[in-house]
């Protein structure tokens, strides 16, 4: 108990909870004005990302070097910080839904979250946790604002919004959640 | 002038990412997504001034973000460093820093923006020949935007250090820039948001109508805003105390209050038609716009075959004139129509893409059968009208000739076209004429089928 209270105090996990949390309610204030319809994918995406990428910059601690001498096995350790930080996402998400406007359905929201947590994994394997953020953001907007897809590769490159059951960006989140995370719980964050 | 501290953060700060970023993801997104409306129609970034400028300027959506995002990680290295103190205790304003730093920033962000438009610009000036400086304004708020965010930026993650702040600022700017920008698909681009509120955002719509530029009183709006969000910026950067952080939050609420007061309420008075563009330049009875005066010379000819036919055929009640378009509209409406004289639009592909024979033949089948159902890159009009216009065409040139330009196939045009044309021939030559002017009349009026009308049903 007390090395998890260090832990999440060093993670500023406090701090990016009520980020996460913060942007799940955003979204529900936004649709709750009834603006855009029940289809739109992007209001719920949006929260998504906005949670991941917040978690994000808690994948690393304040010394990187000092967190490897411990004599503790840090892999599962960070494999479940990055779960949680999906579950996290998600439930925010699932728990405004359920206050107020339908955004999106489970599917959606699990095979989002998953890839999103994920992505935000792998940017902190690769540039660190402090940039971690760059990867889901840039990925977010690329898909925001492609063309609509037609085809497998594009359903792939916008597998955010294409709607749930899609087979390609199924497996593209799901690729995506189970590489980060392994990246990320392997090679641990990028100094 | 010291130059070696802005040499040395040219070099060492993210200024030269800020720059390398915003060009490398606005030409990746203009190129590699090839397939986007950016390169298609009359309104394509590379065939106007106005739509060039606005298209670069569309792409600040995630731009923007992006600066403000970049701004913000800059704004962090001083606490990440653990300088704060240290450079607290120099004998320097607190200014002198943040200039170098903000300049260097702004530098980059505006060369690399100046580069996104002048490519465009290259492209531009092959593609058309009606220059003019009317969207000089629209880039230079564009690139004024860029550096106000990144400022911004710096000066929100210089008052709350914290990892969170870069993320959390460019997820609000890009929820911001996403949710305000206007739909094209309304004959004005119309956001969700009033649209006092959506202007506030620096990215402009997607362009469908070449004829549309930003208003002045947008563009001043706009301009308030942004050097409120500048000042304020700056002024955080360099704050030292508790109260000077809340001083500076004055400027930004000033700008935001005045920008209010000037900005346009209704999207008809944000997006106005560009006078000087829309002017006619004739050729006697053959009319384009000025935006589009370099095709005068490829349209007169055919143009004038067709009136003199049309006048053969139909006598007194022909069209005398043959004007280009200049009516706003919607995805879906009905394009503009008149009796008297003959309606072109450069984004129908059976005439953008037609030349002599064809060309005179396009304009004679939009004389006597004017689409209802409007043909672009966004809407692909119905094989029917087509048929009926390739009938009634061929009624005047004397064979049957199916359509180009459009997305249907030559075939499908004529299974519909040849019956009807083969029982209109068939008929006394009175009889013919009175079918084709039934015809025109319904399709004048769009009501009902033109081709059930040729083919001697009553209009539906």
């Amino acid at each position: 108990m007390r090395w998890l209270t260090l832990y999440a105090r060093a993670r500023h996990v406090p701090a990016s909870l009520a980020a996460v949390v913060l942007s799940a309610v955003a979204v529900w204030a936004l649709a709750g004005d009834g603006g855009r319809g029940p289809g739109d994918p992007r209001l719920p995406v949006l929260a998504l990302a906005a949670g991941a990428m917040a978690a994000s910059t808690g994948l690393g601690g304040h010394d990187l070097a000092l967190d490897r001498t411990a004599a503790i096995r840090w892999a599962p350790r960070r494999a479940a910080h990055v779960v949680l930080i999906g579950t996290a996402v998600c439930a925010a998400l699932l728990a405004a839904q359920a206050l107020g406007e339908d955004l999106a359905t489970l599917a959606f929201v699990v095979r989002d979250g998953a890839g999103l947590a994920g992505l935000a994994a792998a940017g902190a394997a690769v540039c660190g946790a402090r940039y971690a953020w760059t990867l889901p953001f840039g990925w977010l907007s690329f898909a925001l604002f492609a063309p609509p897809p037609s085809g497998v590769p594009a359903q792939m490159a916008t597998w955010m919004l294409v709607p749930p059951g899609t087979a390609a960006a199924t497996w593209t989140a799901a690729v995506l959640a189970a590489a980060g995370t392994a990246a990320y719980a392997l090679a641990g964050p990028r100094r | 002038m010291n130059v070696r501290v802005p040499a040395t953060e040219l070099r060492r700060s993210t200024a030269p990412w800020a720059g390398a970023l915003v060009l490398g993801t606005a030409l990746a997104f203009l190129y590699a997504l090839g397939g986007g409306p950016w390169w298609r129609g009359t309104a394509a970034w590379t065939e106007q001034w106005t739509s060039m400028a606005l298209w670069t300027r569309s792409l600040l959506v995630f731009l923007w973000p992006l600066a403000v995002g970049l701004g913000a990680l800059q704004g962090l290295r001083d606490h990440r460093s653990r300088m704060t103190e240290l450079l607290a205790s120099t004998p320097r304003p607190a200014w002198h820093r943040g200039a170098a730093v903000a300049g260097t920033t702004a530098l980059t962000l505006v060369s690399a923006y100046a580069l996104l438009v002048l490519l465009g610009g290259v492209q531009v000036f092959a593609n058309t020949s009606y220059g003019h400086a009317g969207w000089l304004p629209v880039s230079l708020v564009g690139a004024f935007a860029l550096v106000a965010g990144a400022v911004l930026g710096m000066g929100a993650a210089r008052a709350l250090p914290s990892a969170l702040t870069p993320p959390a600022l460019a997820v609000a700017a890009f929820a911001v820039t996403v949710l305000c920008q206007p739909s094209p698909d309304e004959a004005v681009p119309t956001p969700l948001a009033p649209n006092r509120l959506s202007l506030l955002s620096p990215a402009a719509a997607q362009v469908r109508e070449a004829l549309l530029t930003l208003s002045a009183s947008a563009h001043t709006g706009q301009a308030l805003w942004l050097l409120g969000m500048a000042a304020t910026g700056f002024a955080l950067l360099t704050a030292v105390s508790r109260r000077a952080r809340l001083l500076a939050l004055t400027p930004v609420l000033a700008g935001a209050a005045l920008a209010l007061l000037v900005l346009p309420s209704d999207p008809r008075h944000t997006y106005v038609v560009d006078e000087a563009a829309a002017e006619r330049v004739c050729d006697g009875p053959v009319c384009v716009t000025a935006m589009h005066q370099g095709r005068l010379a490829d349209v007169a000819g055919p143009a004038r075959r067709a009136l003199r036919l049309l006048r053969t055929a139909l006598g007194d009640g022909a069209p005398a004139t043959v004007r280009e378009s200049t009516a706003l509209r919607g995805i879906g409406d009905t394009p503009e129509r008149s009796s008297r004289t003959v309606l072109v639009d450069f984004d129908d592909g059976m005439i953008a893409g037609a030349k002599g024979e064809d060309l005179t033949r396009a304009l004679i089948a939009q004389a006597l059968a004017p689409a209802c159902f409007a043909r672009s890159d966004r809407e692909s009009g119905i094989t029917g009208e087509l048929a009926a216009q390739s009938v009634a065409a061929g009624w005047v040139l004397g064979d049957l000739e199916p359509f180009g330009g459009t997305v249907h196939a030559a075939d499908d045009q004529l299974a519909l076209a040849r019956p009807v044309w083969k029982r209109l021939t068939a008929l006394p030559r009175a009889e013919q004429l009175a079918r084709i002017t039934a015809a025109r009349d319904a399709a004048l009026r769009c009501e009902g089928f033109t081709l059930d009308v040729l083919n001697g049903g009553a209009t539906r």
